[in-house]
């Protein structure tokens, strides 16, 4: 193993390729993650361009739809749930008459920065803390282990009921300094700002628990010995050698827990504890629906459809990192 | 199919096995009752299960509202208004049912050697007697040579006014009788104190004999007779409620007198009633339905496929499927849909801007178009809402056009939407908020997917009526919303629209505008003020009525008080919109015919078991 | 070995304890106290004191943490806030065995679905069978509940008429030992059929993508290869081999899916209407049901330390290369 590990560095070397441009390359091949890629930039790209909001913020102008053909919270009494195909709304109304096409294009922004800002959280969080802990004194280490142990034993969800329960209560208090900007920012994106914050508050521990091991064991390596045998100090280390070499994993695990973050956003709407409406998220409009999907099936069914392929294109992406970080799962 | 059949007989046959030949009703309670004990209780699942198992002083009227003899026969109300006299009747027999025997029977009790005979019939004689502690009396009569059968007495009455009331029990609703003189001193004092058993003793409750009972009122409060009809001054069994504490209530424990008794009680899954065989025939309703079988269904669509499988004979209906069962062909005749009193409304925070300025508050409350929301939103009939009580509450102007009546459709002799549109536009204009520039308002609802709809509703009707006004909708979940919405919240952190309900607890004004808004004595969570510079002398005026119109017993001159007191309230304080007067909206299967109070009388309803086994037998 | 259970059960004490404080805090942190309201009412400030008395509530902080903790080392909260004629016990005894009971039907499913979907698709990687596995199997996870759920009903309950609507086949009054349903009712397998697909069905997807890629580590191990060249036929070599090992880390998931799986079972009970305890992780937090957060939390965290000593055991069993020390 070690053998041929030197000899994928002198590969790397030779080639001048980092890691992770090796793992790009190797996701190429890998048709079905690509795929989900493809599938997440296009959402991507949606979720940037449902409305003019960032045109609007470098050019100046109105905020209006863009790619969605009308506003998420236009409300038509008369015209409530039409069924897709009627003229005017290609995928139909819900209760409020509003348009479903619209509100799931919408929908994309709010889950997608719910997936993205939980991930991030997550992962900065718990990469700071797993390679503090795999580079700390052994007794440093225990302690930071046991805290994670101990949080591990915690019922998380019911954490973030409780914090979730707990922002909304705030927001709406003492809105001052630091707290008072991120009240704002959390009413300008419908309340979910705080949503994220209790996501990825609830995985950064699974993330802290892989950093500390993959730190371990690239800790043992020759190449950190020599660069410490040259004088690197122990942040230059973790920035020059340890993190390109640990990021992978994490990535892939991240992109994995990405679909967790859009069911348990699914799950609070549920218990009422989501975005605010009429902010549309994929999960609220899943939840205000759900009981009809005998008499108005497309009014859940639309946003779900969303909701699952969106899924599936992460755990697909999620897959193809993973075969292509790990090289011993390659070219089969 | 096949299976089908197998599944159909296997539960069939073990639902029908143990009481074959039994009127049998299955009905959904939507949710575990938090309690069964009436002291105690304050939500509606709760009151409709101590409503069959604990009989009232007085029932109310399914349609007038009017305190009919239930327990009490008769009742005299002194010339000042001050002293309530009940005069119960001698038959009704306190009953448990024994989970040994399987059977409901009369509870029994040991009476000293010296107990007096109280009266004398051939087929019965009543003694009254103390019980072992010398304490208690107790009313019974002689089943035989050594035994006796406990009757619900005036003793019990007063022991569960007192109960109520005592700072011990904690309860929630004891507010309610502080009509009564001595309550509130007694609720409110520290139970350690030495002085607590003379004020307890100094309730204005008290047994005058086995059989009579009297109040003595602070104030001649004319809605007394209604508050004598609620579960909190029901008679409890003190003796049960010692031995158990707090599970007296559970089964095998509870002792009742009503017209069903507890079998069994599987908490969050189901209950299950019997028919009390020892009640007063006279006192039970004249149905035939032997056991009402309650199942705990949350989830309203699953609660309506079970009605839909004909696992219930009576249920809601789901907001989703309104349309839906409205044009069936079975299953909308197998709807009603009838006033209840409720009333959904928003709230407006008068200290707040802009809506301190009334003619702001006017403009918002004329641009709800109630009844496209009823129509499109709520869809179950619900009638526009002009003024706070509905129309079964005594005291009410509900549907008066005299009082905002742009909330009402021409039909009603309202205004109508234009009109109250082009209106509100004009009022918004003078407030200084053309077309809605400049305005900010932040709308507050607790979390529930009904006060949602409605919320982005009304949200699409203001934005509009006035386009360039910025609403934001807020949601809070429950108890921090209340906390939000509650007198303690500083201003700057409140909303400027709260929206609430209120459900009556009896059918009368003083509880709902006084109890709810009376500036100095209510909730007042508009924070109403006399130094308002715009409606300041109105918010007196209302305070003065509302608080008037309690203490007085002519009828005539306090519907005239509250009148004026809901003119102010919502036409010209305009502290709140009130939006809709609910409806209950039941599906009731073809075999069952229910009558219609407002807590559900099961005593009154039938089944017709051979039409039940017909149609199912089919379907 | 035994005495590794015993050091693993101690370690938990301090956690536990560690919980409890911690959720003490965050109980009281959320603004609204049990007691404010009534309903919709706010209630007056006589009525409100008289029921912080009566629960304790006008006592010292440090009082309150102390009982609080004392109460949960007996494992004994007292009355329930919401449900005064309760206590929290009550509740926990009716409610844990039919979220067990539940959650157990659930993971069974998952598994016996999860663990042939991934060793197919393994054992054919990037063929066109593994796509579909994989696809099947990640729209499994992908769907939610509330949306499956309603569609299994509609559609075996309802149009097809196959199975009942909703509830459990047993409740509390009807369980062996208070715990164990009778298996041999048609009653309980007919009503447990729809909730426990419709909540197994997102940890089937889980555990058939863990087979598959720990299937697939395992299949590149030196010994199966071995075994192939030693000529033994490719699906028992994969069945008897490789599987056995492959499900290690498997088994690993197992511990917190079951902890998750019992208590997270809050919207396939609400649906099927079953008096399971899942609601009351939410309900326990609106109502400021302090003595039912503590219960349920607790519950839950015992759940999880008991699961996943149970799998760090069961760890010997599947891979005799692991000692205890």
């Amino acid at each position: 193993m070690s053998a041929k590990k030197r000899r994928d560095a002198r590969e790397e070397e030779v080639r001048g390729r980092s890691p992770l441009q090796d793992a790009f390359h190797r996701l190429l091949k890998h048709r079905a993650g690509t795929l989900g890629g493809i599938f997440i930039i296009l959402v991507i790209l949606v979720a940037l361009f449902v409305d003019t909001t960032i045109p609007a913020a470098i050019f100046g102008g109105e905020v209006r739809p863009l790619i969605a053909p009308k506003h998420f919270a236009e409300v038509s009494f008369f015209e409530r749930d039409l069924p897709p195909g009627t003229p005017g709304y290609p995928l139909g109304t819900d209760y409020l008459g509003r348009d479903i096409l619209s509100r799931t294009l919408y929908g994309t922004r709010i889950s997608l920065s719910i997936a993205v800002v939980a991930a991030l959280v997550s992962l900065v969080i718990g990469l700071t803390y797993g390679i503090i802990s795999g580079f700390a004194p052994t007794r440093v280490d225990n302690a930071m282990m046991r805290f994670v142990d101990f949080l591990y034993g915690f019922p998380l969800i019911i954490f973030v009921i409780l914090l979730q329960a707990y922002f909304k209560a705030v927001s709406r208090r003492g809105a001052t300094g630091l707290v008072g900007v991120l009240v704002n920012i959390d009413r300008a994106l419908g309340g979910m700002f705080f949503l994220f914050v209790a996501l990825g508050v609830l995985n950064w521990i699974g993330m802290a628990r892989l950093a500390r091991a993959q730190t371990l064991s690239v800790k043992q390596k020759e190449y950190i010995e020599s660069a410490r045998a040259l004088g690197a100090g122990n942040l230059r280390i973790v920035f020059r050698h340890v993190l390109p070499n640990i990021l992978g994993p994490c990535i892939v695990s991240e992109t994995l827990a990405i679909p967790g973050y859009i069911s348990t956003e699914a799950f609070l709407s549920f218990i009422g504890l989501g975005v605010t409406p009429p902010t549309p998220s994929w999960g609220l409009m899943i939840s205000e629906t759900y009981a009809a999907i005998r008499t108005y099936p497309w009014e859940s069914l639309i946003p779900g459809t969303a909701l699952a392929l969106t899924t599936l294109a992460f755990n697909f992406l999620g897959d193809g990192l993973r075969d292509a970080f790990d090289p011993r799962l390659r070219g089969t | 199919m096949r299976l089908s059949k197998l599944a159909v007989v296997l539960l069939v046959s073990l639902m029908v096995w143990p009481v074959m030949g039994q009127v049998i009703m299955n009905r959904n309670l939507g949710t575990e009752p938090p309690s069964a004990d009436p002291a105690i209780s304050t939500d509606t699942t709760s009151i409709e299960i101590i409503e069959h198992m604990f009989l009232g002083l007085v029932d109310l009227d399914e349609v007038t509202m009017a305190p009919v003899p239930e327990l009490a026969t008769s009742w005299d109300v002194s010339e000042d208004g001050l002293t309530w006299t009940y005069h119960l009747r001698n038959d009704v027999y306190w009953v448990r049912y024994d989970t040994a025997v399987n059977r409901v029977l009369q509870e029994t009790a040991t009476l000293p050697d010296d107990a007096k005979l109280i009266l004398s019939e051939p087929a019965r004689e009543l003694f009254v007697g103390k019980d072992a502690d010398g304490n208690n009396y107790v009313v019974a009569q002689r089943a035989d040579a050594s035994g006796f059968f406990r009757l619900v007495s005036a003793y019990d009455v007063e022991y569960g006014v007192k109960r109520t009331l005592d700072p011990n029990t904690a309860s929630d609703y004891s507010y309610v009788l502080y009509i009564i003189q001595g309550a509130y001193e007694a609720n409110t004092a520290d139970p350690t104190s030495p002085d607590f058993p003379a004020l307890m003793d100094a309730i204005g409750v008290k047994a005058l004999d086995a059989f009579t009972v009297q109040f003595t009122l602070i104030a001649p409060a004319g809605y007394f007779g209604q508050i004598a009809s609620m579960w909190i001054a029901r008679p409890q069994p003190k003796w049960a409620i010692d031995a158990y504490g707090d599970s007296w209530t559970e089964p095998g424990n509870i002792v009742t007198n009503g017209s069903y008794a507890m079998k069994s009680w599987i908490h969050n899954d189901s209950m299950v009633f019997v028919r009390n065989p020892y009640l007063p025939d006279d006192l039970w309703g004249g149905g035939n339905i032997d056991e009402v079988h309650c199942v705990m269904i949350v989830e309203e669509s699953t609660a309506f496929a079970m009605y839909l499988n004909n696992e219930l004979d009576t249920g809601g209906v789901p907001l989703s499927e309104m349309d839906r069962v409205k044009v069936d062909p079975v299953l909308s005749k197998e709807l009603t849909i009838r006033p209840f009193p409720c009333t959904y409304y928003y709230g407006f925070i008068t200290t707040k801007a802009p809506t301190n300025d009334v003619r702001v508050r006017k403009a918002l409350s004329m641009t709800i178009d109630r009844q496209t929301l009823i129509d499109q939103v709520t869809k179950g009939e619900q009638l526009p809402a002009n003024t706070f009580a509905g129309g079964s509450i005594f005291g009410n102007a509900a549907l008066d056009p005299r009082i905002a009546p742009w909330a009402l459709p021409e039909k009603l002799g309202g205004w109508g939407y234009d009109k109250a549109l082009t209106e509100a536009q004009k009022l918004m204009a003078e407030a200084g908020y053309p077309d809605g520039a400049g305005l900010e308002i932040i709308l507050m609802h607790n979390s529930g997917q009904g006060h949602a709809v409605i919320a982005q509703a009304v949200q699409a009707m203001w934005a509009k009526a006035f386009p360039k006004a910025r609403f934001t909708i807020e949601v809070q979940e429950w108890k921090v919303y209340l906390t939000t919405i509650s007198k303690e919240t500083p201003v700057e952190n409140m909303p400027n629209v709260y929206r609430l309900g209120w459900c009556q607890d009896y059918p009368d004004q003083n509880n709902w505008v006084h109890e709810v808004f009376n500036p100095t004595y209510g909730n007042n969570d508009p924070r109403m003020s006399p130094d308002d510079p715009q409606v300041g002398a109105a918010v007196a005026e209302f305070d003065r009525l509302t608080t008037l119109a309690g203490r007085l017993s002519d009828p005539e001159e306090r519907q005239r008080l509250y009148f004026e007191a809901e003119r102010l309230l919502c036409d010209e304080i305009v502290a709140i919109a009130p939006i809709y007067y609910y409806t209950q909206i039941a599906l009731t299967k073809p075999w069952l015919t229910r009558h219609w109070h407002d807590t559900p009388h099961w005593d009154t309803w039938s089944i017709d078991a051979k039409l039940r086994a017909q149609m199912t037998g089919k379907g | 070995m035994i005495q590794y259970i015993i050091r693993r059960l101690l370690w938990a004490i301090p956690v536990l304890l560690a919980i409890m404080v911690v959720t003490f805090f965050l109980a009281r942190a959320i603004p609204g106290g049990p007691f404010d309201f009534a309903g919709e009412k706010q209630l007056p400030e006589s009525i409100r004191k008289n029921l912080e008395r009566k629960y304790g509530l006008d006592r010292p902080m440090y009082e309150q943490l102390g009982k609080w903790i004392w109460d949960g080392i007996r494992f004994d909260f007292g009355p329930s806030y919401a449900s005064r004629s309760q206590t929290v016990n009550d509740i926990l005894k009716r409610t844990f065995p039919i979220s067990f009971q539940l959650g157990f039907l659930a993971l069974l499913f998952a598994l016996l679905i999860g663990i042939p979907l991934g060793t197919i698709a393994a054992v054919k990687q990037n063929s066109p069978i593994d796509y579909g596995a994989t696809f099947l199997a990640i729209l499994g996870v992908s769907m939610p509940t509330m949306m499956i759920g309603p569609l299994l009903m509609w559609v075996f309950a309802i149009t097809l008429g196959w199975l009942p609507t909703a509830r459990w086949g047993t409740d509390y009054t009807q369980l062996y030992l208070g715990f164990f349903p009778n298996i041999f009712s048609a009653k309980f397998w007919l009503h447990a059929i729809l909730p426990a697909i419709t909540l197994g069905l997102a940890y089937s997807a889980s555990i058939a993508r863990l087979t598959r890629a720990s299937l697939l580590q395992v299949i590149r191990e030196d010994y199966i290869k071995t075994a192939y060249a030693k000529g033994l036929p490719a699906r028992r070599t994969i069945i008897v081999h490789g599987l056995r090992n492959s499900l290690i880390p498997v088994a690993t998931v197992l511990g917190p899916m079951f902890a998750g799986i019992v208590t997270g079972s809050l919207v396939v009970e609400q649906i099927f209407g079953i008096a399971g305890m899942g609601k009351y992780f939410v309900t326990a937090i609106t109502n400021r049901d302090y003595p039912m957060i503590m219960g349920s939390v607790l519950v839950y965290s015992v759940l999880l330390v008991a699961a996943n000593i149970v799998v760090d055991v069961s760890y010997a069993w599947l891979d005799p290369r692991i000692r205890y020390d």
